[in-house]
């Protein structure tokens, strides 16, 4: 038996509210407001009162895909890594760096944010770069 | 946001009379727990500067020594009743409030939770219509701003000065707060007697899915009605709404029919509920053909 409230932040937008997480035998199993947290004060939006079915949900990836023949097919981390940049790199010399945009995410770290637009600028050589929750 | 975390910091009294201390608090669960009395306690503590809900159980026995009463209110019953919903025979202590008395008693009546399996110590709060003594200043309701007063409903009216409006008023009224609403369901995410399987605001025949706001008024008139006898007052719902509905006076105005029409006052006690049709057993038998 083992019970936790574990507080976090909302990784759905660029609002960053406070959420506890409840985990439950090592299962999270729900989402809480937190209350005294200066964002949002014990509210949250319908997307941060679900957060936890995003990490228990049966559709989650467990592993990269790959499509091939029209069909997503099961991957390594090293194929979809290779492939990803292979086809980036023909892209690229085809049609020119600007022919690229990157779109950076909430989900992700600051740190990982900057590296992202780091790899838009310096790699892919475009500054075609936004956020997806550019609210 | 300073002041008011020295708020949630106060010490607690409880309700039984007894004047008590936080260390007082704290050697009665260490001895529930020590005892095998109850398998988990859930409190408060102090967590990166929160006081948040926590489970003390033997395994981290020296954490009680860390229990507070802090007056951020959550819903500690519902947290209860998810773990008995997946344990049935586990012993619960929880740190109640007035609110999450009555709530505890609504879940007893609606077999929920197992009253011979639950532990409560009382701290006093919580002003509200079915219990008026109060020291919990976290519920101190904010003042309506202007326009709020102007073309809506102020959160602070009591039932009889939100019906001082005419019908026609009183409908623009309502209709203006529940056009703001989100469609979030916190207020019933939130709710400790909101425990259905299956609910009804989310049922596509019932109301119109797809569109913000939700299908007005119905979407709050259902779950109005559906808090008639469960609706134990606690605040919670307003609290987390985002858009401030006063959803705590809609309830109470649900709740003030019940009491007229079957003089049952909810949550004030575990006696059987007059909305509770099925016994124990089912008895009806199906028709004939
Ligand atoms: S998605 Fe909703 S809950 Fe999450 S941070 Fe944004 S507003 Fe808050
Ligand atoms: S006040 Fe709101 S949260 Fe509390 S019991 Fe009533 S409906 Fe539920
Ligand atoms: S909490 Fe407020 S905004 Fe959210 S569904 Fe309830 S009434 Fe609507």
């Amino acid at each position: 038996m083992d019970y936790k409230i574990i507080p976090s932040v909302c990784s759905y937008c660029g609002t960053g509210c406070g959420v506890l997480f409840q985990v439950m035998d090592g299962k999270l199993t729900d989402t809480l407001p937190m209350k005294t947290h200066p964002v949002n004060e014990g509210k949250l939006c319908i997307k941060g009162w679900n957060l936890h079915e995003h990490v228990v949900s049966d559709k989650r990836l467990t592993t990269p895909l790959i499509k091939k023949n029209g069909e997503f097919q099961d991957a390594t981390w090293d194929e979809a890594i290779q492939t990803a940049a292979e086809k980036l790199k023909g892209i690229v010399s085809a049609h020119g760096p600007d022919s690229v945009g990157v779109l950076a995410s909430a989900k992700i770290t600051n740190e990982e944010n900057y590296l992202t637009q780091k790899f838009a600028r310096a790699v892919i050589g475009t500054n075609n770069v936004d956020h997806c929750a550019r609210l | 946001m300073e002041e008011q975390m020295k708020k949630w910091l106060e010490p607690f009294s409880t309700t039984d009379g007894k004047p008590s201390t936080l260390a007082t608090m704290q050697e009665q669960v260490k001895e529930w727990i020590d005892q095998d009395k109850i398998d988990v306690f859930l409190g408060y503590k102090m967590v990166q500067g929160h006081p948040l809900p926590h489970f003390f159980t033997k395994n981290n026995l020296d954490e009680v020594d860390e229990l507070i009463g802090g007056q951020a209110r959550y819903s500690l019953e519902k947290i209860a009743t998810k773990i008995a919903a997946e344990k049935p025979a586990i012993k619960i202590g929880l740190m109640v409030r007035d609110c999450n008395q009555r709530a505890l008693n609504v879940l007893y009546v609606w077999n929920q939770l197992n009253p011979e399996n639950v532990e409560t110590i009382n701290l006093n709060c919580c002003p509200s219509k079915l219990k008026k003594h109060a020291d919990c200043s976290y519920l101190e309701p904010e003042k309506a701003a202007v326009y709020k007063k102007e073309v809506g409903i102020d959160n602070n009216m009591d039932v009889e000065d939100a019906e001082v409006f005419d019908m026609e008023q009183r409908f623009k009224r309502w209709m203006y707060e529940f056009s703001k609403c989100i469609k979030c369901y916190g207020c019933r995410d939130i709710c400790p007697v909101c425990f259905c399987k299956e609910c009804s605001l989310e049922h596509p025949e019932l109301i119109a899915t797809g569109t913000l706001p939700p299908e007005n008024p119905i979407f709050h008139l259902v779950r109005a009605v559906h808090m008639g006898g469960r609706c134990i007052d606690c605040g919670l719902c307003e609290d987390a709404c985002p858009v401030d509905i006063p959803l705590r006076l809609l309830y109470r105005k649900v709740n003030a029919t019940v009491e007229d029409e079957f003089g049952y006052e909810t949550g004030t006690h575990a006696d059987q509920s007059p909305f509770n049709l099925l016994g124990d057993e089912v008895t009806l038998e199906p028709k004939p053909l």
